[in-house]
């Protein structure tokens, strides 16, 4: 993206793509997974993807007819795997935003390779993330007695209550999120129609190319609007999990209620949404061969941000167990040291291994450039920020003040099979992407380009600085 | 029924009537076609259409009758018949007979169908209160497993096809004098049934009459006879005692005067300011009752040595200078493993209170164990005070022997016609008399019965019984009090009432219940128009002014010692190899009448919290030594029957002794019934019908699922059920609040409207509950709550409004219990009103803390919220398969909620409505104790007050004021409008001195 022209390239970096691409490879790669034929791994990977979504769906239709009950909740625990995925969910959308917008107001060019399909995650993992709310409650036909709506009756919502406010944050989220992806996109998507050979595809792309032509006009418009864009996803990025953490800290339930959780909330978030990020990078690198567009450097400076962001998510957890005890609070003590050594301790114990250990090997510069390594902590730590939400939600909500009515939760098999069926959900949608979308942002990663700079010497200047010389 | 039965008809209806063939019934329901016909008329014949009928037919002056009997007047409590109005309920006072005992009830009945029961205020028994079976017996009457036809070897058959039948045996018989007939009845208290019975002895006098029923009193009465040498009632006046020895006696829940008892012994209990005093109770027991839990001091001792322990305190009291003359019997029982300082001191303390003590011996004990505790009542000086001693009337005791005896002739062949009027002997009757099998020896077999149960399935008649909601009787409670028991309903599967059997086959004609109480009423009443005379105790539920006289009978000291003598109580502990086993009544379904009784089935023990099971209870230490572990199923054999049952360990039980709850393992006791829990009486013998020793445990290696309604027993340290002793109390009467201190708190937004005439709010006495659950029973049918089963319960998903939480204290061998009945709080500042995204938890003016099913779209973040956790959520559509006949029970003012909706306690909002309505139109407010809250109303000690906090003269306003008063997690701001009293205890100075030591 060039609001103005890109900065000289630091000598001392390695060059953002590698390859050393022109224009035209850039776009006969990228549009050439759109274009070519369907390869045979795709159709297996969407049947399965597919098939657990199906799975999904007709779990649903189960809870739909027979209630909410074939879950595994109860009183006291009255959120289990249903709010943990939410929470799971829009925490992984963080990185997308954060990634389009944040890192594009500071001007980190190395964004581009990764952007769009960040934003793509983004988008999958809030679509997964908006259905557990709306499934989760015990009549979801009413559920539009959320909306703000007029009525004879003047009845409001309650402006109180933290789940409104997630109404409100998580649809105003998504739809920044989607208006962001699908505007970047629309060069893109204008470069696909115009190369299309089948008159349908050109249609259909053209229609959702909005009569693009690449005007310099259209460039200006574009790039204003998108600035403002990343200008209003920025403070959601912030605001979006601070408000889902409202959720439990407004509650006075010993371990929801702390004022740590919106910046712990957000740290966790970005952190998951980071190793989402680069989970997906790696295969899609690897299936795609798109090395030279994502590569090694660009792991590195991921690999970083979740160190940094495991760091502050560890720091948190040290916090709240020093506030428990420092609160002299009974009721909040208790369930600290509970969380640690109770019931619920296996499932402290992943968390506290995910999240705290394993992000700690992006110490070493071998790791962090190590694909296996980091795809397996990239898992890992997604494990492990799943088991947070669930130790914050079923734990606390488990052991609470009265221990008369202290019980144990189990899952169904409904609720493994939703959270399954959710991955479903947000691969199914994903595989979709990669076959019929532009998964990397070609005008944008064309503008980092070493030709797109203005002082660009031509390529020899780059081949002998990095000795990579085409043959 | 009678003449209601499709094969009674006598005229018929085509020429292709040899009529019962399939076709012709096919045309009949085919008349009115598609769903015009009544869906499965046979088995539920109680679908709405009939139904409306039937209860046209139960009010008076419905005149719809038809070919039914004719209509006979019942008087209502309040509103006379002819002033019903839709949507009103009406009151009727009836009586339930019960334990041999009489409980008068005032029933409501809205539009004709009885929905709730409560005490009546007047009557000796339930002075207004009620018990958890009381509570739970109107479900039983719209129970659709209830049997609605004659059976005749198992075919469906007529009630006129068996008065044919028993008329042609009763002209037999009666030429016979009764040779070779045998009646069986239940145990009863009651004018008409006694002058029945009489007649039948008269009419009969060579006929075997036998009364049994597994849980009577025949101890009680038996150590009476042998004490006084008459058959003497012996009623407690706890209010008049100020310590208290209870040896194995769980008086305040079970046992035929527990109301009575609960209410006289709390009364003496209660207190209002740190000047008040209290009495004390000392229990002796094995296993852990609920009158355990409010002991003061508390001795765990297996069953059997309870009699050793009285012979060792008679001795005690001897020594200290109590006259007993025991002709050097006690002598033996100087040598005793029990705790000597312990006897000493309680010795001590009921001679200091001598005149005011009171020794009562559990119902389980045998007859010399309770003859002993008379001797001592007697020279203790009670007698007179807090025990005294009345005759018994109109009364059939059980009787063991009686049944044994019937047993023995049957065998040798001597009866040829067993009736058995009420009881189910094949599945409770002991198991060395093989009723079963003795039955197949009859020729004749008769056996009324409210369900197809075990008996009736072996018996060549069986006809249904009538509830007793449903039929008329009358009842002598134990007190004296006479009532009749008047139906408030037409029988809804047709079914006879017990007097009407037994008038049958005494006088060998068909009489209407109704004529045949009113004969014997027209003795009863002597002076005044016999009419108005019979209305007003309708109208009142009995006949007032009357009691059974006090009996001065002197205490044989001599034939009791002699009887001693001759077989000395056991002192032999019981061992590993060779334990000790004890059988209970359940504390839910009683001897398994209430088996079918969903309501009850569901009710967690109030000891173990064990919800639809039972368990062999044991003792930490005894579980260790066995090898066993909550749920393990154990192999069980006693006296070479063999039993497998699932462990539950109980802290607080007496070591190498086991209990075993009665009333379980049905198996054909109806759909709620049937395989629930394990059949106790397959062990249970006549010659130890309560405990034994002789049991052997061994593991089996397996486990069953065992669902509880609380998991966790401790209160962790946190200041939930505060208590002190009485002495704590006297010195720091603000002990319940010291301590807890609460800081300034803040409330970001209040803008509630405040009503100033209005205020709800509830207080409830942590000293007086008995955790007796009646509360919790009394909710579930005044509030419509579903019943979930044993599967969701296991979930953590029962939905009791009030739950009575329960948790140990102190040393895990030798527990204290408390218990703490939990609604909502109605929180001023209420955690749940916050969090709700569309306000369907929201607060009224008048205090109370709404929840809006209608708007309700189940976040479930207000219980989240709930610091309490007294909401309750609908994870299913759990009304969906209320049979069509439960559904009657549903009181109409209240919701039934559909599912995804959150549900809780509402103080009995549509309680508060009526009696605002009743106010306003008589332009007045509503007064202090016009109305209370199901639970407060079921309350047998009161424990629970609820009232307008707006007016400092209301009883719950006062109870407030008391320097107990306490509110739960109040320093979480919640500002909860339910607040409670702190619990005290008042232990002996002395042994509390003598235990703190030994500790």
């Amino acid at each position: 993206m060039n609001i103005k022209a890109p900065d000289a390239p630091n000598k001392s970096e390695q060059p953002l793509i590698a390859g050393n691409l022109t224009f035209h490879d850039v776009t006969e790669k990228i549009s050439g997974v759109v274009e070519s034929g369907t390869p045979r791994l795709w159709y297996a990977l969407i049947s399965i993807t597919g098939l657990l979504s199906l799975m999904f769906f007709i779990m649903l239709g189960h809870l739909f007819f027979t209630g909410i009950g074939i879950w595994g909740l109860q009183i006291p625990v009255g959120w289990g795997f249903d709010i943990t995925n939410f929470v799971f969910w829009v925490g992984i959308g963080h990185a997308g935003t954060l990634i389009s917008a944040i890192l594009f107001l500071l001007r980190q060019r190395w964004r581009t390779s990764i952007n769009r399909f960040a934003e793509a995650m983004t988008i999958f993992a809030v679509i997964c993330a908006g259905i557990f709310p709306a499934i989760h409650v015990g009549r979801p036909w009413l559920l539009f007695y959320v909306f703000p709506v007029p009525n004879q009756m003047s009845i409001w919502p309650n402006f109180r209550s933290p789940l409104l406010w997630d109404f409100f944050a998580v649809g105003t989220y998504f739809t920044c999120s989607l208006l962001f992806w699908y505007l970047g996109m629309v060069p893109d998507l204008a470069t696909i129609r115009n190369r299309a050979k089948n008159r349908i595809k050109k249609i259909i792309y053209g229609i959702f190319a909005l009569g693009w032509r690449g005007g310099n006009r259209q460039w200006r418009h574009y790039e204003l609007a998108y600035l403002l864009l990343a200008g209003i996803s920025t403070p959601l990025v912030l605001s979006v999990h601070s408000v889902v953490s409202t959720d439990f800290s407004v509650s006075i339930l010993p371990g929801w209620h702390s004022t740590i959780f919106p910046p712990y909330f957000v740290a966790g978030a970005i952190f998951s949404g980071f190793a989402m990020v680069l989970t997906l990078a790696i295969i899609a690198r690897k299936v795609f061969k798109l090395d030279n567009y994502i590569t090694l450097n660009h792991l590195d400076k991921m690999n970083k941000i979740i160190l940094v962001t495991g760091l502050m998510v560890s720091y948190s957890y040290v916090v709240e167990f020093f506030m428990a005890w420092y609160s002299g609070n009974l009721y909040e003590r208790f369930t600290f040291w509970s969380r640690a050594t109770g019931p619920y301790a296996w499932a402290f114990w992943i968390m506290f291994f995910c999240n705290v250990v394993v992000p700690q090997i992006f110490w070493s510069k071998r790791f962090r450039a190590h694909i296996a390594v980091m795809f397996v902590a990239s898992i890992l730590i997604n494990v492990g920020m799943w088991f947070e939400r669930y130790v914050i939600i079923v734990s606390s909500l488990s052991q609470d003040f009265l221990p008369s009515s202290w019980q144990y939760f189990k899952p169904t098999i409904y609720d493994i099979g939703m959270l399954i069926g959710s991955f479903g959900i947000f691969l199914t949608l994903f595989l979709l992407f990669v076959r019929f979308l532009p998964m990397v942002a070609m005008s944008e990663v064309k503008a980092v380009l070493p030709q797109a700079n203005v002082h660009h010497q031509g390529p020899e200047a780059i081949e002998l600085e990095t000795g990579n010389v085409r043959g | 029924m009678k003449s209601d039965s499709p094969k009674g008809r006598e005229y018929w209806k085509s020429l292709d009537h040899p009529a019962e063939t399939p076709e012709f019934q096919e045309f009949l329901h085919r008349e009115f076609p598609q769903g015009a016909s009544e869906l499965n008329e046979l088995n539920d014949p109680v679908s709405r259409r009939s139904f409306l009928s039937l209860m046209g037919a139960s009010i008076a002056m419905a005149g719809l009758a038809g070919c039914r009997r004719p209509v006979e007047k019942i008087i209502p409590y309040v509103v006379a018949p002819e002033e019903i109005i839709p949507g009103v309920p009406n009151y009727y006072a009836t009586t339930m007979p019960f334990m041999g005992n009489a409980f008068g009830l005032i029933v409501e009945s809205h539009e004709g169908r009885p929905t709730k029961i409560e005490g009546n205020p007047d009557h000796p028994a339930t002075l207004g209160r009620s018990n958890t079976f009381i509570q739970g017996s109107i479900l039983d009457l719209y129970d659709p497993d209830r049997s609605k036809a004659v059976l005749h070897e198992g075919r469906q058959s007529s009630w006129n096809d068996f008065v044919t039948f028993w008329r042609n045996l009763y002209d037999k018989y009666a030429q016979d004098r009764g040779r070779g007939l045998a009646i069986l009845v239940e145990p009863f208290s009651s004018p008409t049934l006694s002058r029945l019975a009489h007649l039948f002895r008269t009419t009969f006098p060579e006929a075997r009459w036998a009364a049994y029923e597994p849980l009577g009193n025949e101890n009680e009465y038996t150590g009476v006879r042998l004490a006084t040498g008459l058959n003497l009632q012996p009623i407690y006046h706890f209010d008049k005692a100020e310590v208290i020895l209870s040896l194995d006696s769980d008086f305040v829940y079970a046992g035929s005067d527990n109301i009575r008892n609960a209410k006289g012994f709390i009364d003496g209990r209660r207190v209002s300011s740190e000047r008040d005093g209290m009495n004390r109770l000392y229990m002796i027991e094995s296993s852990f009752s609920n009158t355990g839990a409010l002991a003061d001091h508390r001795l765990r001792i297996p069953s059997a040595l309870v009699g050793a322990f009285a012979a060792a305190l008679a001795l005690e009291l001897q020594a200290q200078g109590v006259v007993i003359r025991d002709n050097g019997v006690l002598g033996p029982f100087s040598r005793h493993e029990f705790d000597r300082d312990w006897i000493r001191i309680l010795a001590a303390d009921l001679i200091r209170a001598r005149g005011k003590s009171l020794v009562i011996a559990g119902g389980d004990q045998p007859a010399p164990v309770h003859a002993l505790v008379h001797v001592m009542n007697s020279a203790l000086g009670n007698i007179g005070n807090a025990v005294a001693f009345h005759e018994i009337s109109d009364s059939e005791l059980s009787s063991i022997e009686s049944l044994k005896t019937l047993v023995d002739d049957v065998k040798s062949k001597r009866i040829t016609t067993l009736a058995i009027l009420g009881g189910n002997p094949i599945y409770n009757a002991p198991a060395d008399l093989n009723f079963a099998e003795a039955l197949k020896e009859i020729e004749h077999t008769i056996h009324l019965s409210s369900h197809v149960d075990e008996t009736s399935g072996a018996v060549e008649w069986h006809v249904p019984m009538a509830h007793y909601l449903e039929s008329w009787g009358d009842a002598r409670s134990i007190h004296g009090a006479i009532s009749v028991i008047q139906p408030l309903i037409a029988p809804l599967y047709g079914g006879a009432g017990s007097v009407e059997v037994l008038s049958l086959l005494t006088t060998g004609s068909d009489a209407r219940g109704y004529d045949i109480v009113r004969e014997t009423w027209q003795k009863i009443i002597s002076n005044g128009d016999f009419e108005t005379e019979w209305r007003r105790v309708l109208h009142d539920g009995l006949l007032k002014g009357i009691a059974s006289p006090a009996v001065n009978a002197p205490i044989d000291e001599a034939s009791v010692f002699a009887q001693i003598g001759s077989s000395p109580f056991n002192r032999e502990l019981p061992t590993r190899d060779n334990l000790e086993i004890a059988f209970r009544p359940s504390l839910t379904i009683y001897d398994g009448r209430f088996a079918n009784n969903a309501w009850l089935q569901e009710l967690p023990d109030f000891q173990t919290k064990i919800s639809w099971d039972n368990v062999a209870l044991m003792s930490p230490a005894t579980a260790k030594q066995l090898g066993l572990n909550n749920s393990d199923i154990a192999a069980l054999e006693y006296r070479g029957r063999k039993l497998e049952a699932p462990i539950w360990i109980l802290p607080g039980h007496a070591d190498n002794s086991v209990t075993l709850h009665l009333g379980y393992g049905r198996k054909f006791g109806g759909r709620v019934a049937d395989d629930v829990g394990f059949n106790a009486y397959l062990l249970r013998v006549s010659s130890a019908p309560c405990f034994d020793r002789g049991l052997t445990i061994a593991g089996t290696g397996q486990t069953y699922k065992i669902v509880t309604t609380q998991n966790h027993h401790s209160m962790e340290g946190r200041p939930i059920i505060r208590e002190a002793t009485l002495e704590h109390y006297r010195e720091h009467p603000a002990f319940a609040n010291e301590g807890h201190e609460i800081p300034p708190l803040y409330t970001l937004a209040s803008n509630h409207k405040i009503s100033e005439q209005y205020q709800w709010g509830m207080a409830i006495d942590l000293n007086v509950c008995i955790g007796c659950n009646a509360c919790t029973v009394a909710c579930q049918s005044e509030n419509n709550i579903p019943v979930v089963g044993k599967e969701q319960v296991g979930r953590g998903r029962e939905m009791h409004w009030i739950r009575v939480d329960r948790y140990f204290n102190g040393d895990l061998a030798d527990p204290e219990i408390v218990h703490q009945p939990v609604p909502c709080m109605h929180c001023e500042n209420a955690p749940c009103e916050e969090v709700c995204p569309v306000t369907a938890s929201l607060h009224d003016h008048e205090g109370l803390n709404l929840q809006v099913y209608n708007r309700c779209i189940g976040t479930r973040y207000c219980s989240n919220n709930c610091p309490y956790k007294v909401r309750r959520f609908n994870f299913f559509n759990y009304t969906s398969k209320t049979p069509e006949s439960a559904k009657m029970v549903f009181n109409p003012d209240v919701t039934v909620r559909s599912r995804g909706v959150m549900e809780k306690c509402t103080y009995c909002l549509q309680r508060i409505n009526a009696a605002k309505i009743t106010a306003r139109s008589e332009s007045r407010t509503v007064r202090d104790g016009e109305f209370t809250t199901a639970c407060a109303q079921a309350c047998p000690t009161e424990a629970i007050v609820f009232g307008n906090v707006a007016d400092p003269e209301s009883r719950a306003s006062k109870m407030k004021m008391q320097n107990r008063n306490y509110g739960m997690l109040a320093e979480y701001n919640t500002k909860p409008r339910t607040t409670y009293l702190a619990r005290l205890r008042n232990p002996n100075p002395l042994l509390e001195e003598f235990e703190k030591k030994q500790a």
